[in-house]
């Protein structure tokens, strides 16, 4: 037997409406998401080539700078600059030097550290 | 109405056909050439290794420079404009601009027709990056007297691809010598190697000479390669970036020079140069302990930013390539063979026959007013008596002469890594191929060739102790980063005389310098030296010539703990027949030493200094 259509109860009929909406908005959704990622990888794309471009020149700028420094720490280039200059610079003679022993390569004993560590087998704070 | 559906029916099937016959039949072909339209593949040229000095000055590297090319397919008839255009800023004249913005279709090795030439003209290399933002300005500004609001689209598009993408450039390096002509010889300079990918012209910088060429590969790097799509305007695109292999850059080459000591030699060397006229004069600085090369120069030499002025003489490094005559500095080898064989003692006295001696039949001199009778074997070397040394070498015998001479590394190549060392193997032949008169003439130092490196290294071995050294020119590799990627240790060769043996030579050639030697000139105020001097007569036509010498200085100091051992070589200078090793070479000698010693902060030892300052270097109680 065949229900009478108009008892059916609201919730009912909105089923389907609902549905479709949920498809419509997953669809919708899918698609904007779609198009957000493909424009986010070409912004980043961009950025990715915007930023070589910029390591680039810096490489190569700092590479002339590099030049530019070797040219400055040319010895021929300081060389005529301190004649240049007329500063009257010339090598320090031996006479002049003071040579310094070299330190040993034992660290040499530390008494005072060597009692602190002692006083505190002991029983006693170590101090500074 | 049947009429029309059949129509409609038609046009679906040739719709239909022409659908499978791009998307199925002819789908390979289309693909790829779509595929060609917008995929590229990139070569990425990796950056050529630096090389340092000892203290990390950059003695040649790198910089970034533009190729600049034309697309010709994209000038029409435009040549004219844009050859003057471009001419001022790459400094060529317009007539070798212009050919070159023609299509052309050329024939490859095959004899096959190619038509890259109808995309792609060279117009300049090594261009600088502000010169290139220059032309790229040019090119946009360009006007071609008509008004391109009033042409068609097609035409307003030729105009708009020929300001923008009809010249165009591509990254290249370029090779740098900071320090112009110091060290060249040692350091080489860059050649050009092309060679053809994708029918596109590669150069890439190839080492001639020097350190350039010899680590060339260490040097060079690996390219790498980037498989990419590009749009119209040939922009990449990086979002459809296949693959990306970075290149591997070269690495760069740390030596055992120092540019600091390489100037005071190159220097003094000019110096010498100008007041001796000589055909060329060489010097090397060494640590006999380690046989580190501190400083290897030969003049006349180059500038290796720009080697093509340079005659071809000049490139040449002779301090390892040509072969001389090694005078009387060879006594220094004879006498020490024959002191370590216990043939002879320092103290022995030898006859020296008033200057004039015949050995099989051929008479041998002292130098011209020396006429030497009784002289110890210390005195043979101090006065440096050419019948004394013969004497000496024909006790030590033909077989034990020979071998003492192989020992000290004459006749083979040291080993330094540099292009065209010549080990004068043809000079040093062994006894069975002697003459009867050798064995006295060889002994000071005639009829036998040396490089001058070999000779510097053989005295070096007397100031190490006795053991010869390999000659140290690189000390490592390492990337741009600075990681030690090789390090390279000093290596001894092999022992060549007894310890005793050569502390006896050291006593014997300190003498060489005192007022009554052959090098007075060469003596230091602060350090006391041993040294050897030699005068050689150049051979010209097969005999020697009475005014052309080869005159030589090899000395070491502190001699009582050698820290450096000079060499000082000049061939031919002016003064002819009146040049002799002591008087020429010595002052070369005692002044590269004397700013060397300062530069390197060598603890002096001569007795006056030391007397001088007290004894006193130093102690932190006298500082108070």
């Amino acid at each position: 037997m065949a229900g009478n259509r108009k008892s059916q109860s609201a919730a009912i009929r909105f089923g389907p409406a609902l549905k479709a909406a949920f498809l419509c908005l997953l669809i919708a959704g899918s698609a904007i998401g779609y198009v957000w990622q493909k424009n986010e990888i070409y912004r980043l794309s961009q950025q990715i080539r915007q930023a070589e471009l910029r390591l680039k020149q810096m490489t190569d700028s700092n590479e002339k700078l590099r030049v530019k420094l070797a040219d400055l720490r040319s010895p021929l280039m300081l060389d005529q600059r301190a004649r240049e200059l007329n500063l009257g610079l010339a090598p320090a003679q031996p006479m002049q030097v003071w040579r310094l022993p070299e330190p040993s390569a034992a660290p040499p004993e530390n008494h005072a550290l060597a009692r602190q560590l002692a006083a505190r087998q002991a029983g006693a704070p170590l101090t500074q | 109405m049947l009429a029309l559906t059949l129509m409609v029916c038609a046009a679906f099937a040739g719709l239909g056909y022409r659908l499978v016959d791009l998307q199925v039949l002819r789908h390979d072909e289309l693909a790829k050439l779509a595929q060609d339209n917008t995929q590229r593949e990139i070569r990425q040229a990796p950056r050529r290794g630096d090389i340092l000095d000892a203290r990390g000055n950059l003695l040649a590297t790198s910089v970034p420079v533009k190729t600049v090319c034309a697309d010709p397919s994209l000038i029409g008839n435009q040549q004219a404009l844009v050859a003057q255009a471009l001419a001022p800023l790459l400094q060529m004249p317009e007539g070798e601009i212009y050919p070159k913005l023609f299509p052309r279709v050329s024939k490859n090795e095959k004899g096959e027709t190619v038509t890259n030439n109808l995309h792609y003209a060279r117009l300049k290399k090594n261009v600088s990056e502000e010169t290139w933002q220059k032309i790229q300005l040019a090119m946009s500004r360009m006007s071609f007297g008509v008004d391109e609001t009033k042409l068609a689209k097609t035409n307003r598009q030729f105009f708009n691809n020929l300001r923008q993408s009809a010249v165009f450039a591509e990254p290249d390096q370029m090779r740098v010598y900071p320090n112009g002509s110091l060290a060249a010889q040692v350091i080489g300079f860059p050649g050009v190697e092309e060679f053809k990918l994708d029918g596109r012209p590669i150069s890439q910088i190839s080492g001639h000479g020097g350190v350039e060429l010899s680590l060339n590969s260490s040097l060079s790097g690996v390219a790498g390669w980037r498989v990419t799509a590009t749009d119209s305007k040939q922009r990449e695109l990086v979002a459809l970036r296949d693959e990306d292999v970075q290149p591997r850059d070269g690495l760069n080459v740390v030596l055992t020079i120092d540019a600091a000591i390489q100037h005071i030699l190159e220097s003094e060397l000019a110096d010498a140069m100008k007041e001796h006229d000589p055909v060329s004069i060489t010097g090397i600085v060494t640590r006999p302990r380690t046989g580190e090369i501190l400083a290897m120069a030969s003049l006349p030499d180059f500038d290796p930013n720009n080697p093509g002025a340079a005659p071809p003489e000049a490139l040449r490094n002779r301090v390892i390539s040509d072969v001389m005559e090694p005078g009387s500095t060879f006594k220094t080898i004879v006498v020490s063979g024959a002191l370590n064989e216990h043939v002879v003692s320092l103290n022995d006295v030898i006859f020296c026959e008033n200057g004039l001696f015949y050995y099989g039949g051929i008479p041998l001199q002292d130098a011209e007013h020396d006429h030497f009778g009784n002289l110890t074997v210390e005195q043979i070397l101090e006065k440096s008596s050419n019948i004394g040394a013969s004497k000496i070498g024909i006790k030590l015998q033909a077989p034990k002469l020979y071998d003492y001479m192989t020992r000290f590394g004459l006749g083979a190549q040291t080993g330094i890594p540099l292009p065209d060392e010549s080990s004068a193997q043809n000079f040093v032949r062994p006894p069975d191929k002697w003459g009867k008169y050798s064995l006295a003439q060889i002994p000071m130092g005639q009829g036998v060739a040396v490089t001058r490196l070999q000779m510097v290294m053989a005295v070096g071995a007397i100031a190490n102790g006795g053991v010869l050294m390999r000659p140290m020119l690189v000390k490592r590799l390492q990337d741009r980063d600075g990681k030690v990627v090789q390090q390279y240790e000093p290596q001894t060769v092999r022992r060549v005389i007894s310890d005793e043996t050569a502390k006896e030579m050291v006593k014997a050639l300190k003498t060489v310098v005192s007022d009554e030697g052959t090098a007075p000139l060469a003596r230091m105020a602060n350090y006391v030296v041993a040294g050897k001097t030699g005068t050689a007569q150049k051979v010209v036509n097969g005999t020697y010539s009475k005014d052309k010498f080869v005159i030589t200085f090899i000395g070491f100091f502190p001699a009582n703990d050698p820290q450096i051992c000079i060499s000082i070589v000049m061939d031919a200078p002016k003064e002819g027949g009146h040049a002799f090793g002591g008087a020429l070479c010595g002052p070369v000698f005692k002044d590269v030493a004397d700013r060397c010693a300062s530069y390197l902060n060598i603890p002096p030892d001569s007795p006056a200094t030391l007397m001088a300052s007290g004894g006193a270097h130093s102690t932190p109680t006298q500082l108070q």
